[in-house]
């Protein structure tokens, strides 16, 4: 009996822990999730902005030695670079959510542009010149008959460099942002105990891809019935 | 009158068009009959400013309006869309709605009216011609460049091609310059055609004063 009443009380509180762990862990996807909004619209602002560039031959050089350099090191490095460089040189300290923004929508322009870069490619070159012949100035032309073609036709590939870069967020945590993974290191290091904190995290993390699958998959449906 | 003075192209060291010259009257239908790869469409390109050719000039001050083979159609806007866009940038909100007037007016002279909020992939080769020439009108052009404006289409569908461009040219005195190797539609609507070979002007013949031209053409071509 009194063996019974105390497994009884052990598995409440087991299963009260592994609800608070999940919780600990869950409240770090406010942070992972403004680190992916933040990064997505400095990726893809900055991924456009170098795909035009590009394409139009205006400073082709400059924009393809950023791509390269930036391609060519990893995003924990380039991290760390915003995180403790920038500051002594600009004498501003960055704080975790910023560097993050920063350094994640960096590094993603570039894979954005690539992308963008082939979308473009792919495009009949008589759209441009369909636009020239019906006197579109260049800004309406990449506006409203280009991008939203080459966004279209590149639509999959984007919602793949967006679920690439919700995992690469995780990175936050080497400088101490308390984003999902980080929160899972916590509370493993603190039980010595890693199997359900960071299959949690897994969790979380899986969730949040589906969801971002499925939103884009809605939108993809969208537009092909249109 | 338009004229091309000595114009030659190159692309990857082949002579595409080699020192044409030639002139078209006002408000005339002019043909640019020859075989594939004659020069035709590069030089209808080169009238549009697409091509800059390697020497001659072109003189011409007027709007021109391209219409290209494969219609180039904007994919993602619908017919009305495509007609309206390019007038209406610069346009206030009273003239934006004279544009959608506008546009409705020739999709009903075209006979495609109730095909202006499908889109582009749903329409027959015959009424993406019929939009592209409709979105060529749009603009108030002077000068109309048709790039092979007959290919894929049926009998009946060409016949009408023939008596809307006539209509085009005669109601909006539009010059029209069409570039086709369908001597047949060529001799039948044009009041001047030049037949290119080789990049260079072979022959060039006014059809309705003469007794064979298909005949006359042809004998250019081998």
């Amino acid at each position: 009996m009194e063996n019974c009443r105390h497994s009884n009380q052990s598995g409440t509180s087991a299963v009260h822990k592994v609800i608070s762990d999940f919780l600990y862990i869950g409240s770090g996807v406010a942070l992972t999730l403004k680190l992916l909004g933040g990064s997505v619209s400095v990726g893809l602002f900055l991924g456009v902005l170098f795909a035009v560039v590009r394409y139009c031959n205006i400073c082709r050089s400059v924009v393809s030695g950023i791509v390269s350099v930036i391609r060519g090191t990893p995003v924990i490095l380039q991290l760390s670079v915003v995180y403790f460089i920038v500051p002594q040189l600009w004498g501003c300290k960055l704080d975790i959510v910023s560097t993050g923004i920063i350094a994640f929508g960096i590094n993603s322009s570039v894979y954005v542009a690539e992308i963008l870069r082939a979308g473009i490619e792919s495009l009949p070159k008589g759209q441009f010149e369909a636009a020239y012949s019906l006197g579109i100035p260049p800004f309406q032309m990449w506006k409203d008959i280009i991008l939203p073609q080459v966004v279209m036709n590149i639509f999959p590939a984007l919602i793949n460099e967006t679920v690439t870069l919700l995992k690469e967020t995780a990175l936050i945590a080497t400088i101490g942002g308390m984003d999902i993974m980080r929160r899972s290191q916590v509370i493993a290091a603190g039980q010595y105990e890693y199997f359900v904190p960071l299959c949690t995290a897994a969790v979380v993390y899986y969730l949040l891809v589906l969801s971002i699958e499925f939103v884009g998959r809605k939108i993809e449906e969208r537009k092909t019935a249109c | 009158m338009l004229r091309i003075c000595g114009v030659s192209k190159s692309f990857c060291g082949v002579k595409i068009l080699d020192n044409v010259s030639v002139e078209i009257a006002e408000s005339s239908i002019f043909g640019l009959a020859g075989l594939s790869g004659s020069g035709k469409s590069t030089l209808l390109r080169c009238i549009q400013k697409l091509e800059t050719p390697d020497s001659g000039t072109i003189d011409c001050d007027r709007k021109v309006g391209f219409m290209f083979q494969d219609f180039q159609l904007f994919p993602h806007m619908t017919v009305l869309q495509n007609l309206v866009y390019a007038p209406a940038l610069k346009a206030s909100a009273e003239e934006k709605e004279k544009c959608v007037d506008k546009a409705k007016i020739i999709l009903q002279d075209l006979g495609i009216e109730e095909k202006a909020s499908e889109y582009p992939g749903t329409l027959s080769g015959g009424q993406k011609q019929r939009v592209a020439l409709a979105r060529s009108l749009m603009i108030d052009l002077d000068v109309l460049l048709c790039d092979e404006p007959t290919s894929g289409l049926d009998v009946t569908t060409m016949a009408d091609v023939v008596t809307l461009l006539q209509s085009v040219n005669q109601e909006f005195g539009v010059t029209i310059i069409i570039a086709s190797h369908d001597l047949d539609f060529l001799t039948r609507i044009s009041d001047r055609i030049v037949l290119l070979r080789d990049g260079t002007i072979a022959t060039g013949i006014y059809p309705k004063q003469h007794d064979d031209p298909i005949g006359h053409l042809k004998s250019y071509y081998s």
